[in-house]
Formats: structure tokens, sequence, C-alpha cells
């Protein structure tokens, strides 16, 4: 379970800076902290709605299965084995997030040009790259296809998002 | 063939008069391609036209939609803060000579205005500062003006000449604005500076360097969503003044000021900067500016 509880929360998280992102370039306001907030948290909804889909679609194909306690096996393996690629990404950006944290100019700018932004570029890389290294420790068709899924709709995210927040002058 | 600028392309204005004149789109898309930019060439054709010429409101309505993300990249890179860390020794030093007040605080080609505009938010300047945006373009001044009055900002723009307003400026400022005069027009801006009323000039553009154009596509194409955006961005890097170049045509246009390029390097990190600035100020306020700098004069490449 913690497993599950540790991709939920990278989801969750992933989701909700999503928000931020697609709602960026789009109000050109000094003073928009409630602005950022309020995408932030559509990001946040938007992600979990995302997770309850994957998550009733993937209870759904356990209970379905023949030999539901192997693949429960082989979700727990391809999620550890994800979470392997994943956690060191977030801990990185993390980190930066801690320096960004710093009041100064030019440490911020550089977090940007060094972290954020060449990450923000390899960002669906590396959720294909850790699902595939998930799935290349089980590759069965129902971990294949659910973990497809889960992708597809996170990569996604960010455009859905994109449309609520089409530019409108504020 | 030097790379041209998409947004420099389809907008034209008398510069006497300020009269927007028409811009046939068949000879953006020629020039463009004479200058091997066949993607800038494809943006402007993809631009809605009326008989054969841009569309002037559509060019608007996309201008203030790019200077939306171009603020974003503003946002992220902490423009306003820099600017400000810049201005407030600079503001001192005028105080401390008992220069003259308002000090007025004119930004040149300011768009949609988010440099003053952050400034008058957050920049802590002082009571006797007066911010002016000017800019050709009364679309983006109308634009600033708007966003400015959403939030209750002491900031003014106007559409004009930057360097003829009834109340002149204190110090000149821009913000990645200066490498679009190309030439012997570079020499000219400075020229302008060059008045009894005129204490200082800030000028902020990319930083040439080898990483820059690859940095500048990076970005863009991470957090820029409009091609235009996109392109102008990428070409704005690449056709960035070096240093050598600002300070020489600063030297021949405006003599009567000291100037330094701030900012080149990251301490003593062998990383360059994003951003640097043409700094210029009066020679006899040159030791002062210094003192106010404090630690930050380091950053100083030394004057000129």
């Amino acid at each position: 379970m913690i497993v599950a509880a540790l991709l939920y929360l990278l989801a969750s998280v992933d989701a909700t800076l999503l928000g931020y992102s697609a709602a960026s370039g789009r109000n050109a306001l000094i003073r928009k902290g409630a602005y950022y907030r309020r995408a932030m948290g559509w990001g946040w909804l938007l992600g979990q709605g995302a997770i309850l889909i994957s998550g009733a679609l993937g209870a759904a194909i356990l209970a379905h299965s023949a030999d539901r306690d192997a693949l429960w096996s082989d979700v727990q393996r391809t999620g550890t084995r994800m979470l392997w690629v994943y956690l060191p990404f977030a801990l990185v950006i993390a980190t930066a997030f801690a320096f960004r944290a710093i009041p100064h100019v030019d440490i911020r700018s550089m977090t940007s040009t060094i972290i954020f932004g060449p990450l923000t570029f390899v960002r669906p890389l590396v959720g294909a790259a850790g699902l595939a290294f998930g799935i290349a420790a089980a590759p069965r068709a129902e971990i294949i296809g659910m973990g497809t899924l889960v992708l597809a709709m996170m990569l996604s995210l960010e455009y859905v998002l994109g449309g609520l927040f089409r530019r409108r002058p504020p | 063939v030097e790379p041209l600028e998409v947004s420099d392309e389809i907008l034209s204005f008398d510069p006497v008069t300020l009269e927007r004149r028409p811009v046939r789109k068949e000879e953006v898309i020629e020039k463009l391609r004479a200058a091997g930019d066949r993607r800038g060439a494809a943006i402007v054709r993809a631009l809605p036209e009326r008989e054969g010429f841009l569309d002037p409101d559509a060019v608007d309505r996309r201008l203030i939609a790019i200077h939306c993300e171009m603020q974003r990249i503003s946002e992220e890179f902490q423009h306003g803060q820099r600017v400000a860390e810049l201005l407030r020794p600079l503001l001192a030093t005028f105080r401390d000579h008992r220069v003259a007040g308002p000090l007025r605080v004119v930004d040149v080609g300011c768009g949609t205005g988010y440099v003053l505009r952050w400034l008058a938010a957050f920049g802590e300047l002082g009571g006797d500062v007066e911010l002016v945006g000017a800019d050709y373009h009364p679309a983006l001044v109308g634009e600033a003006d708007r966003l400015a009055a959403m939030e209750h900002l002491p900031v003014r723009f106007l559409v004009g000449n930057a360097f003829r307003l009834a109340e002149p400026g204190t110090v000149f400022l821009t913000s990645g604005v200066i490498h679009h005069f190309r030439g012997p027009s570079l020499r000219e801006f400075f020229v302008n500076h060059e008045r009894p009323t005129t204490q200082g000039f800030v000028h902020f553009d990319f930083l040439p360097s080898f990483m820059a154009p690859l940095g500048s596509w990076l970005f863009h194409v991470i957090r820029m969503r409009d091609p235009l955006a996109h392109h102008d961005g990428v070409v704005s890097a690449i056709r960035a003044h070096p240093q050598e170049v600002l300070l020489s045509a600063s030297r021949e246009g405006a003599p009567g000021f000291a100037r330094s390029i701030l900012g080149a390097r990251l301490g003593p990190l062998p990383i360059p900067r994003a951003f640097h600035a043409l700094v210029g100020i009066r020679p006899a306020f040159r030791e002062t500016l210094e003192g106010r700098l404090g630690a930050r004069r380091t950053r100083l490449g030394g004057w000129q």
C-alpha cells in the first residue's frame, strides 16, 4: 500500500503543479496569488479525477482477474520500479523549490534555467521511462494497458487545464 | 543575413507622427524568406489580412497575448526584483546628490508595462519617484493602462517617443528592447540620453553567450504557447548585443555618462547569467552609486 500511496502523492503533486503551469502566461496582472491558488486547485481536482478513474479501472481489472494475487503482486512490483524513476525526479524538483525559497534573484533564476526549465522539458520522457521501467518487471497486458492509460491522462492534463485557463483578459 | 523578429516586421509606425502604417503581408513574408527564415514566413502567412495588408486588429490582439506570455518569463526570472535591486541604489544616489525631483523612471518601449507595474506594486522606490512607460504602440499602451488601473498602481503609460516627453526622464530603462536597435540606430538611441535632465540609464537585455540560443530555445519551447513568441524569443537571444558593442555605442552616443555592464557572470562561477544590464550614470555620481550598491558593486564590470 505504501507504493500506491507514494504514487498517489506524486500524481497529486504533479497535477497541482500542472495547474500552476497551465495558468501561467495567461494573466498579465501583477498580484495574482489567488489566481494561481485557484489554478492549482483545479489541477489538484482534475488530477484526483484521473486518479479516481485509474483506481476504479484498476480495481475492476483486479476483481475480474483469474489470478488476482499474482496480478496484485505484479502491480506492486511495477509500482515499486516506477518509484525508482519518479522519486529521484521529484527529489530534484523539491530541492529546486528549497533553493527557490532563498530570496536571491540569481539563485531563483538559476533554479529555472538549470532545473525547472529542463525538467519540465523532460517530464513526459520521465513519465514514459518510469512506466517502461516498471512494466519491464512484469510485462502483462493488464499492467501495460492500465499504465499507458494513467500516463496518457497525466500527460494530457496540462492541455485540459490549458483549455480551462485559455487566455481571457482579466 | 541577420535574423529578423517577426514582431518588428508586422508593425510599422511613422517615427515622427507615430501614425500606424499599413504593412503589406507579402512583403514581410518575402523579407523573412530572403533572410532564410521560413518558419517566420509561415507565421506571418498564417496572420489574418485585409486586402493584402496585415489586419491591424488581429496583430494587436496577438501582440497583447504574446506580451502576456513574455511576462511569464519575466516573472519566472524575477525581472521586476532584478530591476528594483538596481534602481533603488541608483535613485538613492540621485537623492544623495540632491538631483531635483520628482525622480522620473521612464521605461522606453514599455509594451504592456510589466516592469513598471511590478515596480509600482512591490518596488518600494520611494514617494518622490514617478514611473512612466512609453511605447509607440497604442494597443500595448492601452493594455498597460488597463492592467495598471485594475490594480490601482501608481504608474502612467503614454503613446509616444520616450525621449520627447513633456516631463523628461531622470533615468531611462529598457528590458529586452535594446537589441532592436541595430547599427547606427543603436548609437542614435544613446544620443537621446544626452540631455541635462537625464542622470542615468539602465538597459537590460539577454546576455549573449554560447549557451544563450540553446537556453532560449529550450525555455521558449517549454514556456511559450504562441509560435510567434517562441520564434522571436529565440531570435532575440541571437540578436542580443555583446557588451563591447553596448559599451562602445553608449560611449559614442552618450559621452557624458560613465558606463558599466552589470552582472555578466554569476559571482566566481563560470555560469553566464541570462540577463545583463548596461548601466550609465553621470561620472560625478559613480562613487556614490558604488557605495549604495554595497556588496553588489562587485557585479559591475568596471567603468568606462
